[in-house]
């Protein structure tokens, strides 16, 4: 069969009219993701709380279900979560208004700043948040978010070094701080680091005394950048953010890691029969550790706002927020569940004490802070090039 | 005598009005075609020419054309052709080629044998040859993970086979447990195209081949094989889309390991990872660009054999 010109001209304004119908349409369903810059309004004060259902938007496995059934008990109402894989992906979807929720449970504090801007969360009204005064204090007027106008923070976690006590020793990579992932040479294929640019680049500043976590020095973040990069022959390493199960299963010697891994390690992830003593979790002194937290908030405009206000508070009262630990294995972020308590109770064994940040960390702790747009494009660029092993 | 033949007398057909009943039957597919892949490619279009928001960092679509920025696409271009993403593309392009020669070394004797010689077991072993799809594609590789570490049942059987005395560590991020992980994955999706046209092939023309002379390799090679080539066509370009596109078989048998990373990953990592969706659309674009020259390689090859057979 042929086409004659005028078959092919005909066809060509059918796809233009297609195009002209389906241009409009596409801009009409698409939805808005961009911000706008609008703020939204907090609510009032003695409102009675809706009949639900309670919208959560999280990770997976991020919040326990058991607290969750609790809560629907006692407010009676459903609550439904709908989960994403990373901060990206939950920005967009919120922004775009793909996922109606009322509560964004895990915001990164570098996030903050720009979902108020966008107005994707809303401003909290403290009279529903009686549990608040429970919060660490240093984190009741936190960097990102000044006095928790418009967030309450979940867990918090530190960055550093787990290991496999029975394989190396603890004394050696106390010594030897970040370099333990550049000495690895004797666990080749056994050696990871977070998939997380940040993180990454950031602990081989570190490594080289920078300690300066929230540069956009292009000099800086290139020596980084080989710095990491030398690590692919060095010891084969790994990007991933499975330290907590694969330390313990024994296909990881040493991960840069976040501590909670090494509790979540413990508490889940041992093989029947293997002893806790073979975890090991190394940090930087305070001053030099990077302490990190995800925090609560209420979507802007939401369906449910004062329900929404009742469940962070609720997620705020020490024993809802030791059952919720108990199960996620992420320490809330709660002055009553300090390193003696958690260990005490047995959640945490001795060994991993270094996996809960104490007064001193918090207080002198490293915060990766927003970078802007240049910036985070710098970083972005330069672990595009690392994962790409080019 | 002679007799004379003329022609018969010509009946002026009358042309016959176009029927549309049998054309309305194509309309669920370009509906399917329009929703899910012209408006798709356009949205994935209008983000990577687009713009993202200063603010939230979302990607911001430019559904007009005139609006178009193509400043992603010329800096994805740019590191392609010379910088970082170069090395991902000719590593993907490598294990895609490696992966395909697994599955046709593989597939087509199993193909070949249930099409031409299984008779009355074929229907067992086409369910057999099915039953991989019952299980998820993620659950199959995580199943490796575990079979392949260190203590697992791999290298216990190779140990017990005496092939290796010293455990393996599979995963430790070589090529080698990819391409196998994609092998393994997508040979189903080779050998049954390749077995529909396989056992088409006419019997009668082996059996010809054989009373010429030829000897059974010289029948495969001069029949068999060349009347099954439309066959491992297909085939062939059924599997590798996919592999091109694959991200998880890379993540899952290494764990991220950046000397397996291929192309999917760069893209997942644009896409969900960072505040340059453009360039992850961008990615997508040019991917798609090399799969079309494949895939019209594949159509005029198909098109060609096709007007040789009517002939």
């Amino acid at each position: 069969m042929t086409t004659s010109r005028r078959d092919f001209l005909a066809r060509s304004v059918q796809l233009g009219a297609l195009l002209g119908v389906g241009v409009p349409l596409l801009q009409a369903c698409g939805g808005d993701s961009s911000s706008g810059g609008q703020k939204t309004q907090t609510i009032a004060d003695g409102l009675k709380p809706e009949k639900g259902p309670l919208r959560i938007f999280n990770y997976d496995s991020y919040v326990n279900p058991d607290v969750i059934a609790d809560f629907e008990a006692q407010y009676g109402v459903k609550v439904e979560i709908t989960t994403f894989t990373t901060d990206t992906e939950a920005v967009t979807k919120l922004a775009s208004k793909a996922i109606q929720a009322d509560v964004y449970h895990s915001m990164a504090s570098t996030t903050i700043d720009r979902l108020i801007a966008g107005g994707v969360i809303q401003p909290l009204n403290k009279t529903y948040l009686t549990n608040f005064p429970n919060v660490l204090e240093s984190l009741q007027d936190p960097w990102y978010d000044k006095g928790s106008a418009y967030s309450v923070p979940y867990v918090y976690f530190g960055t550093g070094i787990g290991y496999r006590a029975d394989r190396i020793d603890p004394a050696q990579v106390e010594k030897d701080g970040w370099n333990t992932l550049w000495n690895a040479t004797d666990f080749k294929g056994q050696v990871s680091v977070l998939d997380d640019e940040r993180e990454a680049l950031i602990m081989a500043m570190m490594r080289k005394g920078l300690f300066d976590v929230n540069t956009t020095d292009q000099k800086v973040i290139d020596q980084a950048l080989a710095d990491l990069t030398e690590l692919i022959d060095l010891v084969n390493v790994k990007v991933n953010i499975d330290g907590y199960k694969n330390i313990p299963e024994g296909t990881t010697t040493i991960a840069h890691t976040w501590s909670a891994d090494l509790i979540n390690a413990y508490a889940g992830y041992l093989p029947e029969g293997t002893d806790a003593s073979v975890l090991g979790f190394w940090h930087p002194p305070a001053g030099e550790y990077l302490v990190s937290n995800d925090s609560m908030g209420v979507v802007g405009g939401c369906e449910h706002p004062v329900l929404a206000h009742l469940y962070l508070n609720f997620m705020l009262d020490n024993a809802v927020a030791e059952k919720n630990f108990s199960y996620v294995g992420y320490l809330p972020a709660l002055t009553a569940l300090d390193a003696d308590y958690v260990i005490g109770k047995g959640y945490v064994p001795e060994n991993l004490r270094a996996c809960v940040p104490t007064k001193e960390d918090i207080t002198k702790a490293l915060f990766e802070k927003p970078l802007g747009v240049e910036g985070d494009a710098k970083y972005e660029a330069a672990w595009s090039k690392f994962t790409s092993g080019a | 005598m002679t007799a004379t033949l003329s022609a018969p007398p010509t009946v002026a057909a009358k042309p016959r009005p176009k029927s549309r009943f049998w054309a309305m039957f194509a309309m669920p597919g370009v509906g399917w075609l329009v929703a899910f892949f012209v408006v798709s490619v356009y949205a994935v279009m209008a983000v990577a020419f687009g713009t993202v928001d200063p603010v939230l960092r979302t990607a911001v679509p430019a559904w007009n054309p005139l609006q178009w920025d193509f400043t992603a696409m010329r800096a994805v271009l740019d590191r392609i052709f010379g910088g970082d993403l170069g090395t991902v593309f000719i590593r993907t392009v490598g294990f895609v080629a490696a992966s395909l020669a697994g599955c046709i070394l593989i597939g087509y004797p199993v193909a070949y044998f249930v099409a031409r010689k299984a008779s009355k077991h074929r229907g067992l072993l086409l369910i057999l040859l099915v039953l991989p799809f019952w299980i998820s594609y993620l659950m199959r590789m995580l199943a490796w993970t575990n079979l392949l570490q260190v203590d697992g049942m791999v290298n216990d059987i190779l140990r017990f086979l005496h092939l290796q005395s010293e455990p393996r560590n599979w995963l430790d991020g070589s090529a080698s447990t990819v391409i196998w992980g994609l092998v393994y994955g997508y040979v189903p999706f080779f050998i049954l195209p390749l077995y529909s046209t396989l056992e088409r092939i006419d019997g009668r023309l082996i059996e010809a081949g054989r009373d010429l002379g030829a000897s059974a390799a010289q029948t495969f090679f001069r029949v068999t094989l060349p009347l099954s080539v439309p066959g491992l066509m297909a085939a062939s370009v059924i599997t590798i889309l996919p592999m091109f596109g694959d991200y998880y078989t890379n993540t899952y048998l290494t764990s991220g390991s950046p000397k397996t990373e291929m192309i999917g990953n760069q893209i997942e990592n644009y896409l969900l990872g960072t505040s340059q969706p453009q360039t992850g659309a961008a990615l997508v674009l040019v991917l798609m660009a090399f799969l079309f020259v494949l895939m019209a390689y594949y159509l005029v090859v198909t098109i060609r054999q096709q007007r040789m057979a009517e002939r």
